[in-house]
């Protein structure tokens, strides 16, 4: 497998920060919210996160995998993308949307 | 300071000068681009586009030479290659070291990784070479 590009696989993302928070480069940024889901026979409502933003900053990742290695849910792996290269050092910054792995768009 | 011309190996009509200038790690890299096979060698010439790969750590204390090379090559792209160069990579904290080379001089390409694979740099060069033909 090519270290070339990390992908977010959104929906196994649980907004659980641990990417966040072991990345060596300090590269992603993630925001979400909790909401409450109410399941019929449940006793109370269930809190669930939801991702509002996931970002990498691929002017700073150093494609180390810590994030992939780090993930419970298995949201972010590797992918066979293309290298980044671009004219804009704000194209570095990739959302939930670009994130995407390749397969799915 | 290295100025050799190369093609691709693909399209050896249209060649490209380029300027390494080796700070750190990624120049390993950038070697590697430049013997992988991609590239060939061609005699010099005036005609075709300038590069400047900027391939490492730029400290504060080297900026003023990185500004000096690059304004001695006028009309010369110049490529950011790898975290360091484009936004301090992993010493994005580190007081003595530059924020991006994009604070001093214009960038044409910024190549991301820690480091970019070589093939990496040979898409750059295809981009800069095909923005100049069209």
């Amino acid at each position: 497998m090519k270290h070339s590009f990390i992908a977010l696989i959104e929906d196994k993302c649980t907004s659980c920060m641990l990417c966040v928070r072991e990345c060596p480069a300090w590269c992603i940024s993630l925001d979400s919210h909790t909401i409450d889901v109410t399941e019929e026979g449940a006793r109370r409502p269930r809190k669930v996160n939801v991702l509002d933003s996931f970002e990498i900053d691929y002017s700073l990742c150093m494609y180390c995998g810590v994030c992939i290695d780090v993930c419970p849910f298995d949201a972010l792996a590797w992918d066979e993308h293309r290298a980044l290269v671009t004219t804009n050092r704000e194209d570095m910054l990739l959302g939930i949307v670009e994130l995407g792995p390749s397969g799915s768009s | 300071m290295a100025v050799t011309r190369y093609a691709l190996t693909s399209d050896p009509s249209v060649s490209v000068e380029v300027v390494s200038a080796s700070l750190a790690c990624c120049t390993l890299e950038v070697q590697a681009a430049l013997n992988s096979g991609a590239l060939i060698q061609v005699p010099e010439s005036d005609a075709g586009p300038s590069v400047i790969v900027i391939a490492g750590t730029v400290t504060d204390a080297l900026v003023p030479s990185v500004i000096e090379l690059i304004h001695a090559h006028p009309g010369s792209k110049v490529m950011s290659f790898g975290a360091c160069a484009t936004s301090g990579g992993p010493y994005w904290d580190s007081p003595p070291v530059s924020k991006g080379i994009d604070q001093f001089v214009e960038v044409a390409a910024y190549v991301a990784g820690c480091p970019p694979r070589p093939d990496a740099f040979i898409q750059a060069i295809q981009e800069l070479l095909s923005k100049r033909v069209s």
